[in-house]
C-alpha cells in the first residue's frame, strides 16, 4: 500500500496514541517513585530490622531475586503491570486489577453523569452570556456560576441528603445497594457532583470565550446574511469542539470531585477505594488507581483529539 | 506616548488617556473591589489570630450554649456543636490556609516562571521536555496524586501544599510561555538584544517585571482560592488539619454530622466563610484579568 493511500487522519491518530502511551509511561514512573521513596522497607524484618546494614540488605534482595536498583524494580513492576498483574491488595488480598476495574466502572457512571449535568447547566448559560453581552441576567448568571463553584462539594452533598430525606422522603444511596431498583436515588450524587466541584464556572468561562469567538467569525456573518440557520454553522466549532475539549481538560477535576462525592454517598467507586488505600497505606491499590485515573484522563483527551481532527479537516494535515 | 497615539489607530484603548478605573467595565471594578475587601479581611483575620486578639479562647466550651445561632449572648456568630465560639474559630481557621497557601503559591509561581522562561525564551529541547512534564502532570488528577503522597508519607499540610504548588507550576509555566511567545513578535525584545542588554536584564526586567507581573498576581489569587478548596477537601477526607486546631474544612466536616438533625449552623458558617472567601479570590483574579490584560476591552 502506498503511503498516500493512508488517510491523513490515521497519521494523526497514530501520533496521538503514541503520545498517550508515552505520557502514561511518565505517569507510571512518577507514581512508582513516590511509593519507592516512602519510608520503610517491607523486607526490613528479614535482615535485622532497623539495624540492618546496606550490604545485608543487598544480599537479601539478591537472594530473593529482587532488583536492587530503583530502575530494576521499576521495570520488573512495569513488566507485571503490562501483563495485567497489578499485585494483590494488602487489605483484602484480592487482585488489584479486578477490584480497580469494577470500582472504575462505578466511577465512570458517576463522572460521565456529572459531566452531562454540568454541560446541561453550563452550556445554556455560556451561550446566552456569549450572545447577549452585559445584561442584568448575564451578570446574575455569571455570579451564580461563580458561587456554586466556591461551595465545598461535600457540604452541598450533605445539604442534598438533608433536603431529599426531609422534603422528598427518600434517602439517597450509593450504587449497588439492595434497593437498586429505584434509579432516582442514584441521581442525587450525580447531580451534586455535576453542580459542585468548581466546574460550572470554568466551563461557562471557556465555552463563552469559544462561542463568542465563533460568533464573530466571518462565515457566521455570511450565514446570517444569506439567511441560513446560524446554529447549524456554529455547531461544530462553537459547540462540539469546546464540549469535548472541556471533557478532556476537566476530567482530572471531575475525578477529584468524585473522590469526595463517593465518600459522602458511599458510592462504591475508585475514589472510596483510593481513600481506603491511603488510610491503610495499601500501595498496590493506590498505584492501580493512579494508573486507572491517568488512563481515564488520557482516553478523554484522545476522544477530544479524534473529534477535533474529524470535524476539522485542517487539523489532519501534519 | 503621543507619537504612539498617532501611529497606532487600531488598538486605541491601549493608549487611552482615561484612567484605568474609568475605562474598565463597571462589573469588573465591583468584582475587584469585593476581592480586595475579602483579601484585607483575610489579612486582618490572620493578624488577629497571630496576635491573639480574639473574643474567646478557641477551645472554650460553653455547655449551656451549644449550636447557638448568631447573636446569642456575647457570641456574635453563635457557637458550634461543643459550645465553642464560632467567630473565634473562623478567625483562627485562616491560619490553616494562610502560610500553607502562600507556600503553594510561591512554589507554583517560582517553578512555573522558571519553566515558562526556559521553554519560552530558550525553546528547543527545553520546550519539548517541559511540555512533556506539563502533559504528565495534567494526566494525574490532583486529589489522586495527593492521596498517593498521603499513602506514601503521611505528610502534614505544608508538604501537601508543596505538592499542590508543584502540580500548579506547569499551568503557570504554559501561561508565561505563551506570553513570551507573544512578546517575541514585538520589536522591543529584539531592540533590547541589539542594544546589548544582558539576558538577565531582559528576562527579569523587560519580560517578567514589565510584562508578566499582572499575570503572576492573577495566578497567585487563583492559587489561594485553590489552596483553600484543597485543604477543605482533605480535611473532609481526614488528611488535613486535625481537630481541635480549627480549619474551615474540619469545621464543616465535624459540623456536618449534626446537619441531619436540622442543626445547620455549625457547618454552614464555615461553608459560608469558604464561599465568600473563594468567591472573593476568584472575582479578584478574573476582574484584574479583565481590567489589566484587557480580555473584554471593547
Amino acid at each position: 500500500m502506498k503511503v498516500s493511500a493512508i488517510k491523513p487522519i490515521t497519521f494523526v491518530l497514530v501520533k496521538e496514541i503514541g503520545m498517550t502511551v508515552l505520557l502514561l509511561f511518565g505517569v507510571s514512573i512518577i507514581a512508582f517513585l513516590i511509593i519507592l521513596a516512602s519510608p520503610g522497607d517491607p523486607f526490613a524484618q528479614l535482615y535485622g530490622g532497623l539495624s540492618g546494614s546496606e550490604a545485608e540488605r543487598k544480599a537479601l534482595y539478591e537472594s530473593l531475586g529482587i532488583p536492587t536498583t530503583w530502575y530494576g524494580q521499576y521495570f520488573s513492576w512495569l513488566g507485571n503491570v503490562l501483563q495485567g498483574d497489578l499485585g494483590n491488595s494488602i487489605r483484602s488480598g484480592r487482585p488489584v486489577l479486578a477490584e480497580v476495574v469494577s470500582a472504575g466502572i462505578n466511577t465512570l457512571y458517576l463522572t460521565l453523569g456529572a459531566l452531562i449535568v454540568t454541560l446541561a447547566v453550563a452550556a445554556p448559560i455560556a451561550i446566552y452570556t456569549a450572545i447577549r453581552d452585559n445584561t442584568r441576567l448575564t451578570i446574575s448568571f455569571n455570579l451564580f456560576a461563580y458561587m456554586i463553584s466556591a461551595i465545598p462539594v461535600f457540604w452541598l452533598g450533605y445539604l442534598g441528603i438533608y433536603l431529599s430525606t426531609h422534603l422528598f422522603g427518600f434517602f439517597p444511596l450509593g450504587l449497588g445497594s439492595s434497593d437498586s431498583g429505584n434509579i432516582a436515588k442514584f441521581l442525587l450524587p450525580i447531580f451534586i457532583l455535576g453542580m459542585g466541584s468548581g466546574l460550572i464556572s470554568e466551563v461557562v468561562r471557556h465555552m463563552r470565550e469559544q462561542v463568542s469567538r465563533v460568533m464573530n467569525e466571518e462565515y457566521i456573518r455570511t450565514a446570517r446574511a444569506k439567511g441560513a440557520a446560524v446554529w447549524k454553522h456554529a455547531f461544530k466549532e462553537g459547540f462540539l469542539i469546546p464540549v469535548t475539549e472541556i471533557m478532556a481538560i476537566k476530567m482530572p477535576f471531575i475525578i477529584g470531585g468524585a473522590i469526595i462525592i463517593e465518600q459522602v454517598f458511599n458510592w462504591p467507586g475508585m475514589g472510596r477505594m483510593a481513600w481506603q488505600a491511603a488510610q491503610d497505606r495499601d500501595f498496590p491499590v493506590i498505584l492501580g488507581i493512579t494508573l486507572a485515573a491517568a488512563i481515564l484522563v488520557r482516553l478523554s483527551s484522545l476522544l477530544h483529539k479524534i473529534v477535533f481532527v474529524s470535524v476539522n479537516p485542517r487539523a489532519s494535515h501534519l | 506616548m503621543k507619537i504612539k497615539y498617532i501611529q497606532h489607530t487600531k488598538d486605541v484603548s491601549q493608549y487611552s488617556e482615561l484612567s484605568l478605573l474609568k475605562r474598565s467595565d463597571k462589573t469588573d471594578v465591583v468584582f475587584v473591589g469585593y476581592g480586595l475587601f475579602i483579601l484585607s479581611m483575610v489579612l486582618i483575620s490572620y493578624l488577629l489570630g497571630v496576635l491573639g486578639w480574639l473574643p474567646f479562647t478557641a477551645d472554650d466550651m460553653d455547655m449551656d450554649l451549644m449550636m447557638a445561632l448568631p447573636g446569642t449572648g456575647s457570641h456574635i456568630l453563635g457557637t458550634d456543636f461543643l459550645g465553642r465560639d464560632m467567630l473565634t474559630r473562623l478567625i483562627l481557621g485562616i491560619q490553616a490556609y494562610f502560610l500553607p497557601g502562600l507556600l503553594a503559591i510561591v512554589v507554583a509561581l517560582g517553578l512555573g516562571t522558571f519553566m515558562g522562561v526556559l521553554s519560552g525564551y530558550r525553546g528547543g529541547y527545553a520546550e519539548t521536555v517541559i511540555t512533556y512534564i506539563n502533559n504528565v502532570t495534567d494526566s494525574l488528577p490532583r486529589l489522586v496524586l495527593i492521596l498517593l503522597v498521603v499513602a506514601a508519607f503521611k505528610p502534614d499540610i505544608y508538604i501537601i501544599m508543596f505538592v499542590v504548588g508543584l502540580t500548579n507550576a506547569p499551568a503557570v509555566a504554559s501561561l508565561v510561555k505563551d506570553k513570551i511567545t507573544f512578546l517575541k513578535q514585538k520589536n522591543f525584545l529584539e531592540a533590547s538584544v541589539a542594544l546589548g542588554l544582558s539576558t538577565r536584564t531582559i528576562i527579569f526586567k523587560h519580560i517578567l517585571w514589565y510584562n508578566c507581573r499582572t499575570l503572576l498576581i492573577i495566578q497567585a489569587t487563583l492559587g489561594m482560592a485553590e489552596a483553600i478548596l484543597i485543604e477543605t477537601s482533605l480535611s473532609y477526607l481526614g488528611f488535613g488539619v486535625q481537630e481541635p486546631t480549627p480549619s474551615w474544612g474540619n469545621m464543616i466536616q465535624a459540623g456536618a454530622n449534626y446537619m441531619m438533625r436540622g442543626d445547620f449552623w455549625p457547618s454552614t458558617a464555615p461553608a459560608l466563610a469558604i464561599l465568600l472567601t473563594v468567591l472573593g479570590f476568584h472575582l479578584l483574579g478574573d476582574g484584574l484579568n479583565n481590567i489589566l490584560e484587557g480580555k473584554r476591552r471593547k
